[in-house]
């Protein structure tokens, strides 16, 4: 009976204690929130009746529309469609013709014209233009008249690079309009065009290189640079929130103001929206010090092409506390990549007359071509959309310069172009050491020579085609759609190399495919007694060209030597064979901003005839580099001092261990 | 040698902080567990405690039977108490059993009974939400002003300082508007605005306090003209409580304009308001101010269209546009025509039965097709302006992944303040509609291919929802907001397959430094004094070093005194660190004032003045690379199945010690805050592979080889020893393989590149007198 009872005990305890369990378990989960479920509702209700809303736009009632025909533009209004008339320019390519000035020229006019003769879009005749370009730049009273292709100012250009003084005298009517920091609000965007604005000493041609010397700022540099009236005012990394309009009571930053020409030396650069400051933007850039637009009333330069958020920041002058917090916590990456974005914009569009302008062709080519046009990566990237032409490809995998962004890396092949000149025997010797590489495609023979070309070849293990050249000079840089590989081995018929060479450069311009690779050199050196560029082939501690009879090159620069060299240069080129040499350098050179590269060289005792040595080719031949320099306005070309050699070139182990033995030998 | 060391394009680790703007609200994570944890109504607890009770009932007749089982059988080795210990026992045992089983069910019982799903948010019908009556003459707002910009019309002093960089949105409560008689102004709100705002609502940008929003949005709909009374409508905004002019207020609207001449933004007078307009000419749209969207496609969106590659497809030129003006459809006709097969032009179904959805099929003659899925047959795809210039058919050719060819003069594209139109579609003038054709077929079949594949991701990223379309509306005001903190072209732009392989190198300025600028020398040491002492005097004797810094790293002993110091030409400055940590040497000191940075060990007294030197003018050539002397290589280790540390010598070198190295300061602020994983701590826990984190991190950012210099000398190190045979320390080798090993997993990839060449001076071993060269004592033992 005892035990009876107390097993009932037992399980009214159980039951007692499963029951308390069930009945305090949801009470917990009441008492005690979880997650959001806390508070009062809150945010956009959910509607019971959300799926009987209807439909903004009801089926039916669209087709009923009755659509009207365009409007022609309302007077003034012109945009891209309405009012260019590309047909010409699909015809007849890009040409723009100058039109003539009547009266005194100006002197910006002049710089204008100048550096318009040489250009490749250049015409005389102005009926073969696609696009009429009509400079305003005049001193005042001297205007020019309406001139006589006006057409009510269809397919022109009407180019204002400074504030002018001739803006009144006509009825724009349908012309674009290339004008300095227009304001925003007469701005049509994709159709006019924002230009910097230039101080009147801009250079024509070269123009000073970017200030910037190294990537990350001096730990001891300013942080804020402020444009005033008459300089940049420095205010120290330290100084209080407030450094405009000088203030600040308690500004104990080092201060100190520069005069109106002088560069600012600090990270950022503040510069005020009023369009007369818009002269500061450029300075800041060529600064490399990072402008800061405070809500700009002007229209930044190119700004249809170049993307400005990634080398300035345009803030909201109405928020400078939180603008300058912003700038002080601002990631090292950003402000590294801003800074390095200003010099190349810097460098690459504005720092000459003759850069502005071409750019500003370069973006109506780009409106004309609409799907072929630049990529944006190729404006906005290293070598800039000057030097990476669109004519070439699309696609940015296919240049040398954008490999890192895209993912991509150049072709594992090269293609061997052997050029044969004048008295040029079939180079046997030679086809067969290229052919023994293992990475070699293909081998195209280019026959320039008087003498028709033998009829049998070498049997080798890649193809082996033979192109007729046209007895010039510059045929071996034509951008022959037979090469099939982004690698070119250029080469004489003189040329001797060794397996193992063409094997180890190859290797080399692989991870350099923006470079020349080169066997053997040259540098340049800036002839004091006489005032002007020479250069020397005498093995010296550094150099600054490879002779392209026997280089590795991307097939790129082919394309860019036959279409962006201005035709006096090309000229040039013709007149003294190793100016081609020269020129190529130069265009590499320019475009990488860096030097060529030098692998080993073998020399051979049987090389009777050296190289083509400048020395011994006359005056023409000697005052090459001179004049290649003037045509590019600069000098282009970038000193190394090192030689990339084999691992274990020529250590102290067996020659057995060595993957290039071929280069080992004495 | 190192085969598999191929990279695959994997996410990279940490260079590229990749954003999908579609996935940026948390909405749906935070919608996930909150269906989890609904609350248990009393039904549904009854009904879990009468389960609960069953069980109970069986369990205890278990028992119950197993005792009248012993008490039959009457086992007497079994005492009573026995028996009743076990009853005791199983009824604890089962108690306890029970008691998980219930807290089980509570947890997961499937919530399917309760009618209330979300506690968070309000549950009432649209039908019920507060009538408003305006009055006739209640203010009309002015005209919408042609010159506003953000800085002019846009009160940014609402937003205020933002540590998140993010506009705080707020958004009106549902209303009914009715005129002074009663009649509704417009339908009260439509499936898609009502969607819009719910996906504002649960986006980050969401405030319910009206006071700290910086951007407010109306819940009046506009987003079609036609289903509004426009003076009406304009008296309602007027009426907000936060108007103010319509400040910082923003519209939706995607179908603007109204017969005869259908203007191409909206007609309702809105002030200085916002507007996010689909369909905007040049004329109307205030750049920099307004924000361009798409024209939402209600009806495709509820088909199911599965994604089609790109390449060649059957049509190379479509046109499925209904409402298309006589005189473009005569020169669509001319285009057929002429080239046949290629080119399709629809028009909409006459003799179709009644039950079927006419919207979803098109004709061609007595050919009928189906409407979206029509589109996935053409290469390019029309989009002519129809009575408007916002075309919805542009949203599902871009799904379809068929190019547009937009023929619509002076149409703002959608969001084309960010977005790259230029390579997802073909703009062509009204003008040269005969001309489209040719226009087409000069574009190269890659490049096609490349625009299907972005008009595709374009469709994915911004076009896809209406959430997507708010969210990105919203991104883009936020960034003229905070241009500092703004989305880069890239991430606007790039699908993700390229933001995964691509690689923006910090040092992307080919800039060559000036010597003059020389190099910072950093010495880390512990206790070697002599050899430190040693290391000083010789680095000390380059000519392009300009500071010293030796970085103690013992805690216990001070650095000698000052005056016991070698006496040296360039500053010498003594840090003293706070723990004895490897990675202190990499820590980028304020003392550090050159970009280049030598990282010595105090026992390399072996590298000549020569060699120092050419390292520097090497790394000026290659400021954004590793410039190191001691070469290492790693190796698939194909048995293992594992990386594999070399010291050997080999033909090729995919590391540097940096026990001898220069590289960028930078890297030394990427290496003390930017290093994935755990790999720093690792480093100073294991006391090894400081040089090995430094290689995998310059190579990872950068995507570039490093630069071995100069021949091979014997460097005292642990690993040279082992070469020499004097004793071979295995078990270094073994940790530094396990280092490259662990390394590779934190970065998901190899970063490492193996290169087979090292720079030499130009001269080096060349037959040339030794006394012209630049650097003679280069690679002397």
């Amino acid at each position: 009976m005892q035990s009876c009872r107390r097993k009932s005990l037992w399980l009214a305890l159980l039951a007692s204690w499963l029951l308390g369990l069930l009945g305090i378990l949801p009470l917990l989960r009441l008492a005690v929130p979880t997650g959001p479920r806390a508070g009062a509702p809150q945010g956009w209700p959910r509607w019971l009746d959300a799926e009987l809303l209807q439909s903004f736009l009801q089926p039916g009632a669209l087709p009923e529309d009755v659509p009207q025909l365009p409007r022609v533009p309302r007077g003034g209004s012109c945009d891209w469609g309405a009012c260019f008339d590309t047909s010409k320019c699909r015809s007849g390519g890009f040409k723009v013709f100058v039109s003539p000035v009547a009266g005194p020229v100006s002197e910006t006019q002049h710089k204008i014209l100048a550096s318009f003769e040489g250009s490749r879009y250049h015409t005389v005749s102005p009926t073969e233009a696609c696009l009429h370009l009509l400079s305003l730049d005049a001193p005042a009273g001297a205007c020019s008249p309406v001139p006589p292709t006006w057409n009510g100012g269809q397919n022109h250009l009407v180019l204002r690079l400074h504030p002018a003084s001739c803006s009144g005298t006509f009825q724009l009517g349908q012309a674009m309009v290339a004008e300095a920091s227009p304001t925003v609000d007469t701005f049509r965007p994709g159709f006019d065009v924002a230009l910097p604005l230039l101080p009147e000493a801009h250079p024509v041609r070269g123009g000073a290189p970017g200030q910037l010397r190294q990537h990350s700022p001096h730990p001891g540099a300013a942080l804020l640079a402020l444009a005033e009236e008459r300089g940049w005012r420095v205010a120290g990394t330290d100084s209080s929130a407030c450094p405009w309009d000088g203030h600040c009571e308690q500004d104990h930053g080092p201060e100190q103001t520069h005069p109106g020409a002088a560069l600012p030396n600090a990270t950022f650069c503040l510069i005020p929206g009023r369009r007369a400051d818009a002269l500061r933007f450029l300075q800041a850039l060529q600064a490399g010090c990072v402008p800061v637009l405070l809500s700009p009333r002007w229209e930044l330069p190119f700004s249809e092409v170049i993307d400005w958020t990634k080398a300035a920041i345009v803030a909201d002058e109405r928020l400078p506390l939180q603008v300058l917090a912003a700038l002080r916590e601002m990631p090292p990456t950003r402000v590294l990549a801003l800074r390095q974005q200003t010099q190349f914009l810097w460098d690459t569009y504005f720092s000459s007359v003759e850069k502005v302008i071409r750019t500003t062709l370069e973006i109506i080519q780009d409106r004309i071509l609409g799907a072929s046009a630049h990529p944006s990566l190729l404006w906005n990237s290293p070598p800039g959309a000057l030097l990476a032409l669109p004519a070439f490809s699309t696609s940015p995998r296919d240049f040398p310069f954008y490999h890192l962004q895209q993912g991509s890396r150049p072709a594992g092949r090269f293609s061997a172009l052997i050029w044969v000149g004048a008295a040029g025997q079939p180079p046997l010797k030679l086809i067969q050491a290229v052919a023994g590489s293992q990475h070699c495609a293909q081998i195209l023979v280019l026959w320039s020579n008087d003498k028709p070309p033998p009829p049998s070849w070498p049997e080798t293990a890649v193809p082996l085609l033979v192109i007729e050249g046209h007895r010039k000079v510059s045929d071996r840089f034509l951008p022959y759609s037979a090469i099939s590989t982004d690698a070119i081995l250029s080469l004489d018929a003189h040329s001797s190399l060794s397996t193992s060479e063409v094997d180890f450069a190859f290797v080399v311009w692989q991870s350099f495919p923006e470079r020349m690779v080169g066997f053997l050199t040259w540098s340049h050196f800036w002839d004091e007694a006489q005032g002007r560029w020479g250069y020397t082939a005498e093995r010296a501690n550094e150099f600054s060209m490879v002779l392209t009879s026997a280089a590795f090159y991307h097939r790129y620069y082919h394309t860019l030597f036959t279409h962006s060299l201005p035709t006096a240069l090309r000229r040039l080129a013709e007149a003294a064979p190793p100016c081609v040499d020269v020129l190529m350098n130069f265009l590499v050179a320019a475009a990488t901003k860096l030097p060529p590269i030098k692998v080993p060289y073998r020399r051979r005792h049987e090389d009777a005839s050296p190289p083509r040595v400048p020395g011994d080719l006359g005056p023409a031949a000697r005052d090459c580099i001179d004049r290649v320099a003037a045509g590019f306005g600069h000098m282009p070309l970038v000193s190394s001092r090192l030689r990339l050699d084999p691992v274990l070139f020529k250590d102290p182990v067996s020659v057995l261990r060595k993957k290039y033995r071929g280069l080992e030998k004495p | 040698a190192a085969e598999p060391g191929s990279r695959p394009s994997a996410p990279r680790s940490f260079a590229q902080p990749w954003r999908p703007p579609t996935r940026r609200d948390p909405s749906r994570a935070a919608v996930a567990p909150a269906l989890r944890y609904e609350p248990v109504t009393e039904r549904g607890a009854e009904r879990e405690a009468a389960v609960a009770e069953e069980c109970e009932e069986e369990a205890v007749c278990a028992i119950m039977c197993a005792s009248v089982k012993y008490n039959i059988r009457g086992p007497a080795l079994i005492p009573r108490m026995k028996i009743k210990h076990r009853i005791y026992y199983i009824t604890l045992f089962s108690v306890v059993l029970l008691g998980l089983i219930a807290t089980g069910v509570f947890q997961f019982w499937p919530h399917s009974i309760e009618s209330s799903s979300d506690w968070s948010v309000e549950k009432r019908s649209v039908r019920d939400v507060p009538v408003v009556r305006l009055p006739a003459d209640s203010p009309i707002p002015e005209r919408g002003d042609l010159s506003c910009r953000m800085h002019t019309c846009f009160d940014v002093y609402r937003c205020g300082f933002n540590p998140k960089n993010k506009i705080k949105v707020f958004i009106y409560s549902l209303k009914k508007y009715v005129d002074d008689s009663g009649v509704p102004v417009s339908n009260t709100i439509s499936r898609e605005y009502n969607e819009l705002l719910t996906a504002i609502s649960d986006s980050d940008y969401y405030t319910d306090d009206i006071t700290r929003a910086c951007l407010f949005v109306p819940s009046i709909d506009v987003l079609n003209q036609n289903t509004l009374r426009i003076k009406e409508t304009a008296q309602a905004l007027a009426q907000l409580s936060r108007w103010d002019r319509g400040t910082n207020h923003l519209l939706f609207n995607m179908l603007p304009g109204g017969p005869p001449d259908y203007n191409t933004a909206l007609d309702v007078p809105r002030d200085r308001a916002l507007l996010a307009g689909g369909g905007f000419s040049t004329w109307t749209y205030r750049q920099g101010y307004d924000v361009s969207i798409p024209v939402y496609s209600p009806l495709s969106a509820e088909v199911d269209l599965p994604e089609k590659g790109p390449g060649p497809r059957r049509y190379f030129l479509l046109s499925s546009q209904m409402a298309l003006h006589p005189e473009y459809r005569e020169e669509l006709g001319a285009l057929q025509a002429k080239h046949g097969e290629s080119v399709l032009v629809l028009d909409k179904c006459t003799n179709l039965s009644e039950d079927v959805l006419s919207v979803r099929k098109r004709c061609h003659e007595h050919q009928v097709f189906d409407y979206p899925q029509v589109l996935q047959e053409a290469t390019f795809c029309v989009v002519l302006r129809g009575a408007r210039l916002g075309q919805a058919v542009l949203s599902d050719v871009l799904r379809a992944g068929c190019v547009p060819v937009v023929i619509a003069d002076s149409y703002i594209l959608p969001f084309s303040e960010v977005l790259d139109w230029k390579r997802a579609s073909v703009v062509v003038p009204e003008e040269k509609m005969a001309d489209v054709y040719s226009i087409l077929q000069s574009i190269p079949q890659r490049q096609i291919e490349e625009m299907q594949r972005q008009a595709r991701w374009f469709w994915e990223a911004y076009f896809q929802s209406i959430k997507a379309i708010a969210l990105a509306t919203l991104q883009i005001i936020n960034d003229r907001i905070y241009p500092y903190a703004a989305i880069s072209y890239e991430e606007w732009n790039d699908p993700p397959t390229v933001k995964w392989g691509s690689v923006s190198n910090p040092l992307f300025l080919p800039l060559i430094p000036p010597q003059s600028q020389g190099f910072t020398a950093i010495v880390l040491t512990y206790d070697r004094v002599e050899s430190l002492f040693r290391v000083i005097t010789e680095v000390s004797k380059v000519p392009s070093l300009s500071k010293l810094l030796v970085v103690w790293n013992n805690q216990n002993k001070s650095p000698p005194e000052e005056s016991l110091w070698p006496k040296i030409r360039v500053p010498l400055k003594v840090v003293r660190t706070a723990e004895n940590k490897l990675s202190n040497r990499f820590f980028p000191y304020d003392e550090i004032e050159t970009e280049a940075v030598l990282a010595i060990d105090d026992d390399i007294i072996m590298l000549t003045s020569d060699e120092l030197q050419f390292g520097y003018e090497v790394w000026r050539e290659f400021p954004d690379r590793l410039v190191g002397y001691p070469g290492r290589l790693h190796l698939w280790d194909h048995e293992m199945s594992k990386w594999k540390y070399e010291s050997e010598w080999t033909n090729e070198v995919s590391m540097v010690l940096t026990g001898a190295a220069f590289y960028h300061k930078y890297f030394n602020y990427l290496y003390t805050y930017k290093m994935p994983g755990d790999i720093k701590n690792w480093v100073d826990a294991h006391m090894n592979c400081e040089d090995i984190a430094m290689n995998f991190l310059v190579a990872n950012v950068t995507d570039c080889h490093l630069v071995k210099v100069t021949p091979r000398k014997k460097f005292k190190c642990p690993e040279c020893t082992a070469i020499d045979g004097l004793s071979l320390d295995q078990t270094h080798m073994v940790e530094r393989s396990e280092c490259i090993n662990k390394f590779a997993s934190v970065f998901g990839t190899m970063p490492l590149k193996v290169v087979e060449h090292r720079a030499d001076p130009v001269l080096y071993k060349d037959d040339f007198p030794e006394k012209l060269k630049s650097f003679p004592n280069i690679g002397s033992l």
